[in-house]
């Protein structure tokens, strides 16, 4: 992607940040261009609240530069930023209505009474809040709350979004209409967003583009599907997709076009492309890759299965061998536990990493 | 069975804290009673427990003859001061002591706590010596009220950093973001949740500045500005007690912060229990 400079909205450029000795953001470069939906995904403690709370100016960075809008904010405080956040606990002030906390930012900005009022109706029915106008956060619901915090940020049209794992803390299936509702929000306002989440599947539904992270680093960023294609190391192929990639060490044949698996009977699967012969490797495998067959058939390797998990759409088949390969079916095959079932790999989805650094030797 | 068990050992429980509730309370009713009792009925053997003939008028001169309004009134002042200084700067400071966590933090609350330990008596001396060179005591009054703040300032620092600690700190970064400065954030968001414990604070500590007496003993000798728990001992002369009106004068003097803290008793319960957000 060729990004003009006029159209980068949010920049961080050798950002480091430390709590004492502890390295909590390192060498972070990262530009959002306008309008842009980004998802910093990575496990817990991995340093993207920390990278939001920067960006906000909530914490201060030890080194390097952020800009917003095309402005250095290092020094500038949060209030001045012209960004809103939405906290992971909606961090609603308690002893104001909910019209109150829409239109907080705009009474601090000196908005007048009715302005500020019209601005609330207005908001409150973007968000499906119209009737809660006069409640106190106390009395509306984990699902209402989280609207007002949604609408809270809304009100005042900022520079950019800063979602802080706003979703977390509803139920499951909350949380993938709200996914919905917030991408579709986006779209309508076309405002810059910046997403923090711990759950692949949010970054990966939501977003434009998916920053992923891990000790404080970004192991790799760019569009969802590219991440899930082309993963740059083992981190990245094992944190994109669910379940997770198979991962089991192996080394190339003399051809240098095949690798062969230390796995049960050492089956070896063609590669997409020509490798030193005799290199070892670690070879990822995705589990909804695995193509099922006979056994016997010319190009199935023999696999013998240990159990079987039926959800109805989908079936879970786990090897006997170790490493454990797991494998998803449609939900029609009929496997047993015991069963020794034939599988294939197409050559364009064998991922090779390094097995000392991890590091894709795919060539994209 | 078990139920029995309960049953006996909630009523023993009962009566045990009904003793010590009048244990506690004794002193008040004998206040009471003598200070309407004849000084005959005082002295009386065996002890009337109550007056067989109530001398209202001991009341009267009492009000009239004491200069008990001015006593109280220097009380009502030196309260206030306390609780306005107190209050002022220890709200501040216990805010600061409640969002920073380092080592110099540990320290300041050690020493806050320490404070606490010293008795009066023993800080009086140097304090006295410390605003004579001042000049302080021309003013001795003021001089009271910043000597009993100090006494006063580690509890009540207690009890504030206490209720901030209960205020999420993402609301004030919510704030932050949303426009306000430190100190806006600081006004209007945690103040009005910290509300309700504060204002129990200082209403503890306007309780404990109106029955102040070692300070103004040694720092308030003009009688004119001198404080009722002072005026009260005015009575105790070397020859005569007149118990009856010591005793009215202090029924006078505590009856409206007694009935003040019974009033308000629900809501200091609440605000010292329970945190700002429920
Ligand atoms: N104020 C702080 N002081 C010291 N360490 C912190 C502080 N805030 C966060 N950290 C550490 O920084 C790391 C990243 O935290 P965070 O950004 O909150 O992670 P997450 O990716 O889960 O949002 C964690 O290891 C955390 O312990
Ligand atoms: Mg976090």
């Amino acid at each position: 992607m060729n990004i003009d400079d006029s159209t980068i909205q949010i920049g961080f450029t050798d950002v480091n940040k430390f709590y004492g000795a502890y390295h909590a953001l390192n060498s972070i470069n990262l530009s959002i261009p306008k309008g842009q939906f980004v998802a910093l995904v990575g496990p817990s403690g991995c340093g993207k609240s920390t990278l939001l709370r920067t960006l906000a100016g909530l914490e201060e960075i030890s080194s390097g530069t952020i800009n917003v809008g095309g402005r250095t904010v290092n020094d500038i405080p949060p209030r001045k930023r012209d960004l809103a956040m939405v906290f992971q606990s909606y961090a609603l002030y308690p002893h104001m209505n909910v019209r109150e906390n829409l239109t907080y930012a705009l009474r601090l900005k000196g908005v007048s009474k009715e302005i500020r009022a019209n601005k609330a109706d207005e908001v409150a029915a973007i968000i499906g809040l119209e009737d809660l106008l006069d409640r106190k956060p106390r009395e509306l619901s984990g699902g209402q709350r989280q609207r007002v915090a949604m609408g809270r940020a809304i009100v005042r049209e900022p520079q950019a979004f800063l979602f802080d794992e706003p979703l977390s803390n509803l139920d499951a299936s909350l949380r993938v209409r709200m996914r919905k509702e917030i991408r579709a929000l986006h779209e309508r306002i076309g405002s810059t967003s910046v997403y923090v989440t711990h759950d692949q599947v949010e970054a990966m539904t939501m977003a434009d583009h998916v920053v992923v992270m891990r000790a404080g680093k970004i192991e790799q960023q760019g569009v969802p599907l590219d991440l899930y294609k082309n993963p740059a190391n083992c981190f990245v192929a094992g944190f994109i997709g669910s379940p997770a990639m198979n991962f089991i060490p192996g080394v190339i044949d003399e051809s240098g076009e095949s690798v062969t698996l230390d796995f049960e009977e050492s089956p070896s699967l063609p590669i997409a492309q020509s490798m030193q012969p005799g290199r070892p490797v670690v070879v990822g495998l995705r589990p909804e890759h695995v193509e099922l067959g006979d056994a016997q058939s010319c190009g199935y390797a023999a696999i013998s299965i240990s159990s079987v998990e039926e959800t109805g759409s989908t079936t879970y088949l786990f090897s006997s061998a170790t490493p454990e390969l797991v494998i998803v079916a449609d939900g029609s095959q009929q496997v047993r536990s015991g069963d020794v079932i034939g599988v294939k790999i197409a050559p364009t989805n064998v991922h090779l990493f390094d097995p000392e650094t991890e590091v894709s030797l795919s060539n994209g | 069975m078990m139920g029995m068990k309960r049953i006996y050992k909630n009523q023993l429980l009962f009566i045990v804290a009904l003793f010590a509730v009048a244990l506690y309370l004794f002193p008040l009713y004998w206040m009471y009673t003598t200070s309407l009792k004849t000084d005959t009925a005082i002295f009386a053997i065996p002890p009337q427990l109550l007056p067989s003939s109530p001398q209202w008028q001991t009341y009267i001169d009492v009000w009239n003859g004491s200069n008990i309004v001015r006593y109280m009134s220097n009380s009502v002042f030196i309260a206030t001061g306390v609780t306005l200084v107190t209050v002022i700067f220890g709200s501040g400071a216990s805010y600061v002591l409640a969002r920073y966590r380092n080592v110099w933090i540990d320290i300041s609350l050690f020493t806050v706590l320490m404070l606490q330990v010293l008795p009066p008596s023993l800080m009086v001396t140097p304090i006295f010596v410390a605003f004579a060179s001042i000049g302080l005591l021309e003013y001795p009054r003021i001089a009271t009220i910043l000597a009993f703040s100090a006494k006063t300032m580690p509890f009540f620092v207690i009890l504030c950093r206490a209720a901030f600690m209960t205020i999420p700190r993402e609301l004030e970064e919510a704030a932050l973001v949303d426009g306000n400065s430190r100190a806006g954030a600081f006004v209007m968001i945690v103040l009005p949740l910290a509300r309700n414990g504060i204002l129990v604070a200082a209403l503890l500590i306007f309780m404990q500045g109106f029955g102040e007496y070692v300070y103004s003993a040694s720092l308030i000798s003009d009688n004119r500005l001198q404080p009722a728990s002072i005026g009260m001992t005015n009575y105790l002369q070397p020859n005569i007690v007149t118990w009856n009106s010591i005793m009215a004068f202090a029924a006078i003097y505590i009856t409206p912060i007694l009935a003040a803290f019974v009033l308000l008793q629900r809501h200091i319960v609440n605000g010292l229990t329970s945190g700002a957000l429920k």
